[in-house]
C-alpha cells in the first residue's frame, strides 16, 4: 500500500497469434519481469519422451524425437476455441503422485505411418511420390490437446503441407512411435517456450522547443525533418512550425541523426536543442507473438499469474525468516 | 559430463538442504543484511531492488548474481533506522508488488474485455 504503483494496460491490437499493448505507470523492472516470465517461465505442453517401435525412415530416432519436441502443443479447455493455459489442467511431472505417467500429468500421442499402405490409398497422379509425415499424424489420447498445426489462417493457406512436417518417407519405409507430452517451462528447454517474440519498446517523448525553433529558417526546419530516418517530426505547411507526427510513438527508433544535425545547426554549442526525443521511463509498447501453442492474451495472463504465485511463495518464505 | 541438470536453474536442491531464502545480518554495519535467494535470477532480483528503492526508510538496496552459472541472487538491504529491519522492509516491498500484480491482472482482464467489445469479436480463438 505505501509505495505501490497502479499500472495501466491499453490494448492496441489483439489476435490469437499476436498482441500489442501499452503498459504504463509502472517501472522498467516490472516491464522486464513480465517480459522475462513470458519468455522463460510460462508453463506449456511439449513432447518430452518418445518410444520408437519402428523407424526405417532416413532420419534417425533422436532426430525425429527432437523435431517432435519442438512441435507446439495446444490445450483447449472445454467449450473454448482458444489456445488456453494448461497450468491448471495438468500437474507438473515432478509433482504428480503417479508412478510413471498418467492422464493428469501427461498426454500421449501416437504416430503410425507405413508408406506402402498409404501409397496404395492414394490416387494415380500422386503414386510413388514421397509421403510427408506431419503434425496431423500425431493422434492424441486427450481430445482437448492437439498439436498447433498453423499459426493463423494465412499461414494455413500458404503452406505446402497440412501441418508441421516431421519427416518425409519413401517406399518401404515405416514410422511407428508413441510420444508423451509433459508440462514444463522454457528455462528447462526452449521447446516449452510459448512465445516466438516477447519484447517491449519505450514510448518516445518528443519535445519541440518553440523559442529555439523560431530562430530557424524554413529550409533549416525542413533539414531537421529530413534528418530523421523514422520521420517523427513534420513541418506544418500552414503555420510553418515543426510538429510531432501523429504516429510518432509507433515509428520512433531513437537514432542519433537528429541530435547530430542539431549540433551542426546550433549557433552556440551550449544552446538548447530545437527538438529532443527521449525515452519515457514509465510507458512501454509491448509486442508478443506466439508459437501457436497458446493465445497471446492467455500467455500474458499466465505470466501475471506465475508472477503472483512467485511473489506469494517468496512472501511466505520471508515471513518464515521473521519468526526465526 | 559436467553439465548440471537444466532443472537446477529453478528447482531447489532439497537433498543438500537448500532453502529458498537465507538472511545474514551484517556484523559491521547496523540495520543492514544480505538475503540470499536460491534458484532465482534477474526476474525477481531487479524487481525487488527497484521496489525497495522507492521506500524512504531504505538507505541502501542492491542485488547481484555472484556467478552466472550458480543460480543465486544476493540482495543487500540497509535501512535508515533501527525501528525498521531489512526483513520488514522486504516483506512490505513484496506486499506492494503483490498488490501491483493484482492490479495489473484486473487491468489486463478489463482491457481485453473492452477491446473485444469494441472490435466485436464474437467467436474467440483460432480459425
Amino acid at each position: 500500500m505505501p509505495h505501490q504503483r497502479f499500472p495501466k494496460v491499453q490494448i492496441l491490437d489483439l489476435a490469437p497469434h499476436e498482441m500489442r499493448f501499452i503498459l504504463s505507470d509502472t517501472d522498467t523492472s516490472m516491464a522486464n519481469t513480465v517480459r522475462r516470465i513470458m519468455i522463460a517461465e510460462v508453463p506449456t505442453l511439449a513432447i518430452d519422451l518418445v518410444e520408437f517401435h519402428d523407424n526405417s525412415t532416413v532420419l534417425n530416432d533422436e532426430y525425429i524425437a527432437h523435431r517432435l519436441g519442438l512441435i507446439p502443443i495446444r490445450y483447449q479447455a472445454q467449450n473454448s476455441l482458444k489456445g488456453g493455459d494448461c497450468n491448471g489442467a495438468f500437474l507438473p511431472h515432478q509433482e504428480c503422485v503417479c508412478y510413471e505417467r498418467c492422464p493428469r500429468c501427461s498426454v500421449e500421442f501416437e504416430v503410425e505411418v507405413d508408406y506402402d499402405k498409404e501409397n496404395a490409398k492414394r490416387p494415380e497422379g500422386e503414386r510413388d511420390m514421397p509421403i510427408t509425415v506431419t503434425s496431423r499424424d500425431l493422434l492424441s489420447n486427450n481430445s482437448q490437446v492437439m498439436p498447433a498445426h498453423f499459426l493463423s489462417e494465412e499461414e494455413a493457406d500458404e503452406a505446402h503441407d497440412e501441418g508441421i512436417s516431421i519427416v518425409k518417407m519413401g517406399p518401404g519405409q515405416k514410422l511407428k512411435l508413441k510420444a508423451v507430452a509433459r508440462m514444463g517451462i522454457s528455462k528447462e528447454h526452449a521447446k516449452w517456450c510459448p512465445v516466438a517474440v516477447a519484447t517491449y519498446r519505450f514510448w518516445p517523448v518528443v519535445t519541440i522547443n518553440e523559442e529555439q525553433c523560431a530562430t530557424l529558417t524554413l529550409e533549416q526546419k525542413q533539414e531537421l525533418v529530413d534528418a530523421c530516418p523514422d520521420r517523427i517530426i513534420e513541418l506544418d505547411e500552414v503555420t510553418g512550425k515543426l510538429v510531432e507526427a501523429e504516429n510518432s510513438w509507433d515509428i520512433a527508433t531513437f537514432t542519433e541523426d537528429l541530435s547530430n544535425t542539431q549540433r551542426a545547426m546550433k549557433q552556440r554549442p551550449e544552446d538548447d536543442d530545437f527538438v529532443t526525443v527521449e525515452q519515457a521511463t514509465d510507458r512501454f509498447i509491448f509486442h508478443v507473438e506466439t508459437t501457436g501453442a497458446m493465445d497471446a492474451e492467455e500467455i500474458l495472463m499466465s505470466a501475471l499469474r506465475v508472477l503472483k504465485d512467485r511473489l506469494n511463495y517468496l512472501a511466505q518464505e520471508v515471513e518464515n525468516l521473521k519468526d526465526l | 559430463m559436467n553439465a548440471p541438470e537444466r532443472s537446477a536453474a529453478f528447482q531447489l536442491d532439497e537433498d543438500s538442504g537448500e532453502v529458498k531464502i537465507v538472511y545474514n545480518s551484517d556484523t559491521k554495519i547496523s540495520n543492514a543484511g544480505t538475503f540470499t535467494l536460491n534458484k532465482e535470477d534477474h526476474t525477481v532480483g531487479n524487481l525487488f531492488r527497484m521496489q525497495l528503492l522507492r521506500d524512504p526508510s531504505v538507505r541502501f538496496a542492491g542485488y547481484m548474481i555472484p556467478h552466472p552459472l550458480i543460480h543465486r541472487v544476493e540482495l543487500r538491504i540497509q535501512t535508515s533506522s533501527s525501528t525498521v529491519s531489512p526483513v520488514e522492509v522486504l516483506s512490505s516491498a513484496i506486499e506492494d508488488l503483490n498488490n501491483e500484480t493484482d492490479h495489473l491482472i484486473s487491468q489486463t482482464t478489463d482491457a481485453i474485455e473492452q477491446w473485444r467489445k469494441e472490435n466485436d469479436q464474437g467467436g474467440m480463438g483460432q480459425f
